[in-house]
C-alpha cells in the first residue's frame, strides 16, 4: 500500500497495564507529536478484549483535542482517511501485553549457533522452555518429553553454516519431527528454521506434515558472520500470529493495524537503530523500559545495537519475581525506613494481585522506586556481560539515557526520575537524560516501517522529555566537604553560583529549554572527562541541570544515616529546600563565591594538608 | 476524561453467569449434561483426561529381536493407536502357550502411535473433574465448556488456594481462632463448616481450622509466605483483600453476616491473569424476578460506589463525589488522575483513579 499521502498516524502501544496512544500529524510540513492519551488495558479477563481499552484511550484523545477518531459506522473502528480535521490516515499497534510466547530452541553448537539463537529470541517477549543440541546426552524419550512438556508455542532451529555440514542438524530436525508427530491435543508449535539454507527442502518435507514451518536467513551464514535481524523479523510475524490466537482479543486490533500488533521491543529496536546512526557524543544511546510485566534494555555501543528483554522482571505483574531476582537487601538499601523481608514480600504479592494500582503513600512509592532501581541495575549488569562492555560498576559513556515505563517516567517530580536513573546506572561525566512517558520511541520505530520520514521528524521535534544534563564526577567524595563549585550563566538573568558538597545532589532551579553556560570546578580527586575544571554550554531540561556530588562509584549511606540523606536527596531533586541545611544553602547563595580559578589550588591545598 | 476502573463484584443479589472449562490439553470424556437442566453446586459438569509425558517402548528391544524386521515386530504388537491402556495391560506378546512372553504397559495412558516396532504412550497424569460450583441452570454444553446461570450474592476475593467446597459457614467466636482452639474439635459446633474471620490469619489459625476439619476459611489476609502451605491444605482458603495486614472490606463481611445460615460456594480459584475464574464466594439466593447481571466495564461517574484498593484507605467502600478534570497530587506525592471519595466517616479523601474498583 502506498504511504505517500499519509499525514496523520495513530499508534497504540498495548501494554500490560496501560494502552497508550500517540497521534502524529503533519504540522507546517513536519511530522510532530500532536497528542497522547492512555487508558487501562483490557486484555485480561473478565473483559478479555484489548480493543475496549483502545477505544477508551481513543475517546480520551478525542476529549483532549476535539478530534473525532472513532468511527460510528459499526464496521471500522477508526474514521479513515482523515477528513475535515477528524479521523486518521493510518493506525499502527505495538504490544507487550499478553503471555510471553513459549519457545523451544534447537541448535547445533553451544558456542556458536545457540548464542545466535538466543540473540534472535532477545528481541521478543518469549520464555525459553528448554534446548536441544548434539551434546545433549538425555535419552530419546527424555529429549522428546523435553520438547513437548514445556508446551512450546514455537520451536526455533538454528545451526550450520550455509552449504556446511548438515547431517547432525538434520538428525535434530528428525527428533523434532518425531516429537511433533506425537501431539494429539493442545497447541501444535510452529517452527522457525534459521539454519543452513541448503537444508530447507528437507526441513520442510520433515515438518510441514505436522505444523507451519517458517524460514529466515541463516543466523550464521558463515562462522564469522552473524545475522539475527531477518530471523527476528520473522519471529515478530510469528509472535503476531501467536498473539492473535491468544486470549485478549488482539486479533481484532491487529486487523485495524497495517502491520498487525508488532512486539513493542521490535518498535524499540527499529527506533534505536535510527538513534544509533545519529552523530553521537558518547558511545551510543541507552534506553531502558521498566514495565509491569517486562523490562527491556537497549543500547547502541559504537554503532552496534544490543538489547535484552526480561519477561520475568517488572514492578507490577512480575513484582514478586523481580523481588526474588534482585533480593530483599538490595531493595531495602534504597529505603529510608525499615521494612522486614516478610512485609516487603507481602507488599510485592499485593502489588502483583493489583498491578494497575499506584502507590498510595510515600513509603509505598519508595518501595516501588527502590525495586525499579534494582531492576535497572540488574538489567544493566546482565547487559554489561552480554554486550561485552567490560567490568566494573560504572556505566560506559552512553548518550543519551532514555527511560520509559511509568515507574521511571511518572515520579513525583522529573528530578526524582533523573535521580532514579543516576542511582541505578551510575553514569559518569556529562550525561543527557530523557524520558519517554508516551512510549513514543517504540511507536515511532513501527512508524519507520512504513513512513520513515515521520519517525525522523517526530523524533527530532521533541517527542521525548529532556530532563537535562547531569554532571557526575568520577571519584570518591568526602561527605559534607565542598565537591563541585558550580557557576551557571544564563542570558538576561543572574548568574547562579552554588557549591555542591560531597554526598549531595543538586538540581539547579532552571526553567527547561534554556541555553546556559556552566562551569564546574571539582575537588581534588574528582574528575569529569579526566578534568577538574570543565566549561560547557548546555540546554536545561525538565529537571533543570543536575550536579551529582555523591561520588562514583556511588557509596550509599550507612543505615543510620539513610533516612536523613535519602530525604535530603529527594527534596533536592524535587526542587525543595532541604530541611536541615537550608540555612547553609541560603548563606552560600547570599555570599559571593570566590573566583572559580582561585578555588582549585585551595582545594588542592586542603587535600595536601590531609 | 472518562475512566473505566477495574470491577470487583460485591453484590447482595446478582445473576451469576459462569463458564466451566477443561484445560485445552485435556481430552474430554462424554458429558451427561443437558441444556436446561438444573444442577447443584457439586454436580460434575465436565470430565477429562490430562495427559503428560510420553513413554517410548521398543518392542524388538524388549523381546531381544535385533534382527527382526519392522513387519515381524508389528505382528507381536497387540495394541493400536488411540487405545487406552492400563498399567499391566498387555501391549505385545511373543510365542504362545507356556513359552509366551508378554510386554506389559508400565503406565496408564493413551497409545499415541505404533510405528517401526515402537509403541508411543502418553501417560495419563490424572482425571480432571470440573464441578458446577454453583447451583444453576445449564445454558450451553460443549465438549470442553459448560455455561451455567444461577443467582445469589457474589463476593469476589483477592486470592484463593485452588480448592473448592460448598457448605454452610459461621463467623468465628469472639476470640477468633484462639477461641476455637480451646474447643474440642470432635464436638465443636464449628466442625465441618466454613469459618469466617474478620482478622488476618496466620499458620496457627490454619492448623486450628484443619483440626476442626473446616470446610473453608475466609479471612481478609495472611502472610504471603503461607501461600505454599495453604495450597497444600484440602479445604479452600479465600483472602478477601490480599497479603500481610490488610483491613477487611466491611461490605463483604456484612453480606456474609446477612446470609448466615445459608450454604455458600467457596471457590478458591488461584488468581491467574489469563483465567476467567476468580476466587469468589457465591451465596445462592432465591429471587423474585431476574436479578441484574454485574456490569464489568463502566465509566466512573459521580455517585458511584467504589472500593479503595491501596493505602491509606484500602478496603474502604465510599462514594465518588467529584472527579477533578486535571491530575492531582495525592498522598504519595504523585500527580495522577484522581477522584474525591466520601468515606464512611463522612470525610472526603483524594484517591488515585487507579486505586479504585467499581463493585459491579
Amino acid at each position: 500500500m502506498s504511504t505517500e499521502n499519509i499525514n496523520s498516524i495513530l499508534v497504540a502501544d498495548l501494554g500490560n497495564v496501560h494502552t497508550r496512544l500517540v497521534l502524529i500529524d503533519l504540522v507546517e510540513g513536519q511530522y510532530r507529536l500532536i497528542a497522547s492519551a492512555r487508558a487501562r488495558t483490557t486484555a485480561e479477563p473478565p473483559l478479555g478484549k484489548v480493543a475496549l481499552g483502545l477505544e477508551h484511550a481513543v475517546q480520551s484523545l478525542t476529549n483532549l483535542i476535539g478530534r473525532e477518531i472513532l468511527s460510528r459506522d459499526g464496521e471500522n473502528l477508526f474514521i479513515t482517511p482523515e477528513s475535515g480535521g477528524h479521523g486518521i490516515d493510518m493506525f499502527l499497534a505495538t504490544g507487550s501485553a499478553g503471555r510471553p510466547m513459549r519457545v523451544f530452541m534447537v541448535g547445533l553448537t553451544s558456542e556458536v549457533s545457540i548464542p545466535s539463537g538466543q540473540r534472535v529470541l532477545a528481541g521478543s517477549y518469549i520464555t525459553l522452555t528448554d534446548m536441544l543440541s548434539p551434546d545433549d546426552f538425555r535419552s530419546e524419550e527424555e529429549q522428546i518429553n523435553a520438547i513437548l512438556s514445556g508446551e512450546p508455542d514455537m520451536i526455533l532451529i538454528v545451526g550450520g553454516t550455509d552449504n556446511g555440514a548438515d547431517d547432525i542438524l538434520l538428525e535434530l530436525v528428525h527428533k523434532v519431527a518425531r516429537a511433533l508427530s506425537l501431539i494429539r491435543h493442545g497447541v501444535m508449535p510452529s517452527v522457525l528454521f534459521a539454519g543452513n539454507k541448503t537444508l530447507r527442502p528437507q526441513v520442510k518435507a520433515l515438518l510441514e506434515e505436522y505444523t507451519n514451518v517458517f524460514f529466515a536467513k541463516n543466523v550464521r551464514t558463515s562462522y564469522e558472520e552473524e545475522s539475527v535481524l531477518p530471523a527476528q523479523v520473522e519471529l515478530a510475524v510469528m509472535y503476531d500470529e501467536y498473539r492473535t490466537k491468544s486470549p485478549g482479543g488482539f486479533a481484532e486490533v491487529g486487523r485495524y493495524s497495517m502491520v498487525g500488533v508488532v512486539p513493542t521491543t521490535q518498535g524499540y529496536i527499529s527506533a534505536m537503530r535510527y538513534l544509533n546512526e545519529l552523530p553521537q557524543k558518547g558511545i551510543g544511546p541507552l534506553c531502558i523500559d521498566v514495565g509491569s510485566a517486562n523490562s527491556t534494555i537497549l543500547g547502541g555501543a559504537h554503532k552496534e545495537l544490543h538489547y535484552i528483554i526480561r519477561t520475568d522482571l517488572g514492578v507490577g505483574h512480575n513484582a514478586v519475581n523481580a523481588l526474588n531476582a534482585v533480593q530483599y537487601e538490595n531493595v531495602t538499601r534504597w529505603l529510608p525506613f525499615d521494612i522486614t523481608a516478610d512485609a516487603l514480600r507481602d507488599y510485592m504479592h499485593n502489588k502483583q494481585l493489583r498491578p494497575t494500582a499506584v502507590p498510595g503513600s510515600t513509603e509505598d512509592l519508595m518501595i516501588e522506586q527502590a525495586l525499579a532501581r534494582e531492576i535497572v541495575r540488574m538489567m544493566f549488569n546482565q547487559a554489561r556481560e552480554a554486550w561485552d562492555l567490560g567490568e566494573g560498576e560504572l556505566l560506559p559513556n552512553f548518550q543519551p539515557i532514555i527511560a520509559a515505563g511509568a515507574i521511571l517516567t511518572e515520579a513525583q517530580h522529573p528530578g526524582v526520575s533523573a535521580m532514579l536513573l543516576l542511582d541505578a546506572l551510575q553514569p559518569t561525566g556529562l550525561v543527557e537524560l530523557r524520558l519517554d512517558p508516551h512510549n513514543l520511541i517504540s511507536s515511532l520505530g513501527v512508524v519507520a516501517y512504513l513512513k520513515p520520514v515521520a519517525t525522523v521528524q517526530a523524533m527530532e521535534t521533541g517527542g521525548l522529555i529532556s530532563l537535562g544534563t547531569a554532571f557526575c564526577p568520577l571519584g570518591h567524595v568526602r561527605q559534607g566537604r565542598d565537591a563541585m563549585v558550580v557557576q551557571i550563566k544564563q542570558q538576561g538573568a543572574a548568574t547562579i553560583n552554588h557549591t555542591v558538597r560531597g554526598g549531595e545532589i543538586w538540581m539547579a532551579p532552571l526553567l527547561p529549554g534554556l541555553m546556559v553556560d556552566v562551569t564546574v570546578k571539582l575537588r581534588h580527586g574528582l574528575r569529569i572527562d579526566g578534568k577538574r575544571r570543565i566549561k560547557r554550554r548546555v540546554i536545561t531540561g525538565a529537571a533543570g541541570l543536575i550536579f551529582d556530588a555523591r561520588g562514583r562509584p556511588l557509596v550509599l549511606p550507612r543505615p543510620k544515616d539513610r533516612a536523613m540523606r535519602y530525604l535530603d536527596w529527594q527534596m533536592a531533586m524535587m526542587g525543595r529546600e532541604r530541611r536541615v541545611k537550608a540555612a547553609d544553602v541560603s548563606a552560600a547563595e547570599e555570599e559571593p563565591l570566590p573566583d572559580l580559578e582561585s578555588l582549585v589550588p585551595e582545594l588542592d591545598d586542603i587535600q595536601g594538608r590531609r | 476524561m472518562p475512566y473505566n476502573p477495574e470491577t470487583t463484584v460485591i453484590q447482595g443479589l446478582a445473576r451469576v453467569i459462569r463458564e466451566r472449562r477443561l484445560p485445552p490439553q485435556a481430552i474430554p470424556r462424554m458429558s451427561q449434561m443437558l441444556v436446561g437442566a438444573h444442577i447443584e453446586a457439586v454436580t460434575q459438569v465436565l470430565e477429562g483426561d490430562v495427559l503428560r509425558d510420553y513413554r517410548i517402548i521398543d518392542v524388538a528391544d524388549y523381546f531381544n529381536l535385533p534382527r527382526a524386521t519392522a513387519d515381524q515386530v508389528a505382528e507381536l504388537i497387540e495394541t493400536r493407536e488411540g487405545q487406552r491402556v492400563q498399567f499391566g495391560g498387555i501391549l505385545a506378546r511373543r510365542s504362545r502357550g507356556r513359552r509366551t512372553r508378554t510386554l506389559i504397559s508400565p503406565v496408564d495412558g493413551l497409545v499415541i502411535k505404533v510405528e517401526n516396532g515402537r509403541i508411543y504412550i502418553q501417560v495419563n497424569e490424572r482425571v480432571l473433574e470440573v464441578m458446577a460450583k454453583i447451583p444453576a441452570d445449564v445454558e450451553e454444553v460443549e465438549s470442553h465448556r459448560v455455561r451455567l446461570i444461577g443467582q445469589g450474592a457474589v463476593l469476589q476475593c483477592a486470592w484463593g488456594n485452588g480448592k473448592f467446597n460448598y457448605s454452610v459457614y459461621k463467623y468465628l467466636p469472639d476470640e477468633g481462632f484462639v477461641g476455637l482452639s480451646k474447643l474440642d474439635p470432635r464436638i465443636s459446633e464449628y466442625r465441618n463448616v466454613a469459618l469466617i474471620s474478620t482478622q488476618p490469619i496466620n499458620k496457627g489459625d490454619l492448623l486450628v481450622a484443619q483440626q476442626h476439619e473446616a470446610s473453608a476459611v475466609v479471612a481478609p489476609a495472611m502472610p504471603s509466605d503461607l501461600r505454599e502451605f495453604a495450597m497444600g491444605l484440602t479445604f479452600p482458603v479465600l483472602l478477601t483483600e490480599g497479603f500481610g495486614q490488610r483491613r477487611p472490606t466491611a461490605l463483604i463481611y456484612r453480606l456474609l453476616a446477612d446470609n448466615i445460615g445459608r450454604q455458600a460456594s467457596f471457590d478458591a480459584a488461584v488468581p491467574d491473569r489469563w483465567s476467567w475464574e476468580r476466587p469468589e464466594i457465591v451465596i445462592p439466593l432465591p429471587a423474585g424476578g431476574l436479578p441484574p447481571t454485574p456490569t464489568l466495564d463502566q465509566a466512573l461517574t459521580v455517585g458511584a460506589m467504589v472500593r479503595i484498593t491501596r493505602a491509606p484507605w484500602e478496603g474502604v467502600v465510599g462514594q465518588v463525589v467529584e472527579i477533578p478534570t486535571t491530575p492531582q497530587v495525592v498522598d504519595s506525592g504523585l500527580r495522577v488522575p484522581s477522584a474525591k471519595i466520601r468515606l464512611s466517616n463522612e470525610r472526603v479523601g483524594l484517591v488515585p483513579l487507579a486505586n479504585l474498583e467499581l463493585l459491579g
